[in-house]
């Protein structure tokens, strides 16, 4: 239990890191509000695809934890550094970004088109984490599933779907703009 | 046929020699959205829509039409 809590610790703090120094390589950049979302708004959309590539590739980690059979502390750490990540993504998903910018900048880029696209990568990833329920149904007709990988499946599937989705449409939205 | 909204925007901004930014600066939204309504990706809100005209200084039903296919 010890390790998990280590696990998401450190992830939380690495996700802090990151914010902080993204604060720190903007802070010679003067730039008015409309300027600041712009430029934000690009980066986002192109993260949000790395994002997801990360988020679905630490998948393979977990399979290969499962199959080794000694259950190690480094194990919890990942599985909890998923579930870090899990939690930072669906915030994400579900609030404004940069939430270390000024108000107005957060406003400007949660704007209508941001937020139609936003809406509609979580139905995307909604149903694809329902399709995701059916095939797992599916499954447990032949096969035991555990519950706690079931949780972890339906959870990665949808929030990556929805973020490929949303990071798509942002992407094409950005497209000669 | 399936309908689809039509806009006179970009001949408009252009008309007033207003870029996407300025544009989208006078409205409170991104360049980004201010492109997508151009560019028919998006469909806008009433309230982005009568924004817009006003921006625009246009009847909202000149700035958008429906047009079919």
């Amino acid at each position: 239990m010890k390790s998990f809590t280590i696990g998401l610790v450190l992830g939380l703090v690495a996700v802090l890191a990151i914010a902080v120094a993204m604060k720190w390589r903007q802070r010679n950049l003067p730039m008015s509000v409309a300027e600041k979302a712009e430029y934000l708004g690009k980066r986002r959309a192109r993260m949000l695809p790395a994002l997801a590539i990360i988020y679905i590739t630490q998948q393979a980690s977990y399979i290969t934890l499962q199959q080794d059979a000694a259950h190690r502390a480094v194990n919890d750490a990942k599985i909890s550094a998923w579930l870090a990540l899990s939690i930072i993504l669906l915030l994400a998903l579900s609030a404004k970004w940069f939430w270390f910018e000024r108000k107005e900048v957060r406003d400007l880029l949660d704007d209508e088109n941001t937020r139609a696209n936003r809406s509609d990568g979580m139905r995307f990833g909604f149903i694809f984490a329902m399709l995701t329920c059916i095939v797992i149904y599916f499954i447990t007709m032949f096969e035991p599933v555990n519950g706690r990988d079931v949780v972890h499946i339906v959870m990665s599937d949808g929030l990556g779907a929805a973020l490929i989705r949303w990071g798509w449409l942002e992407r094409v939205a950005h497209r000669d703009a | 046929m399936p309908e689809r909204l039509d806009n006179h925007l970009k001949e408009r901004r252009t008309e007033l020699g207003l870029t996407q930014a300025e544009l989208a600066e006078l409205i409170g939204v991104t360049r980004k959205t201010v492109n997508t309504i151009e560019n028919q990706v998006f469909v806008p809100s009433t309230i982005l829509a009568l924004k817009l005209a006003r921006a625009l200084d246009m009847p909202v039903e000149e700035l958008f039409f429906i047009s079919s296919g």
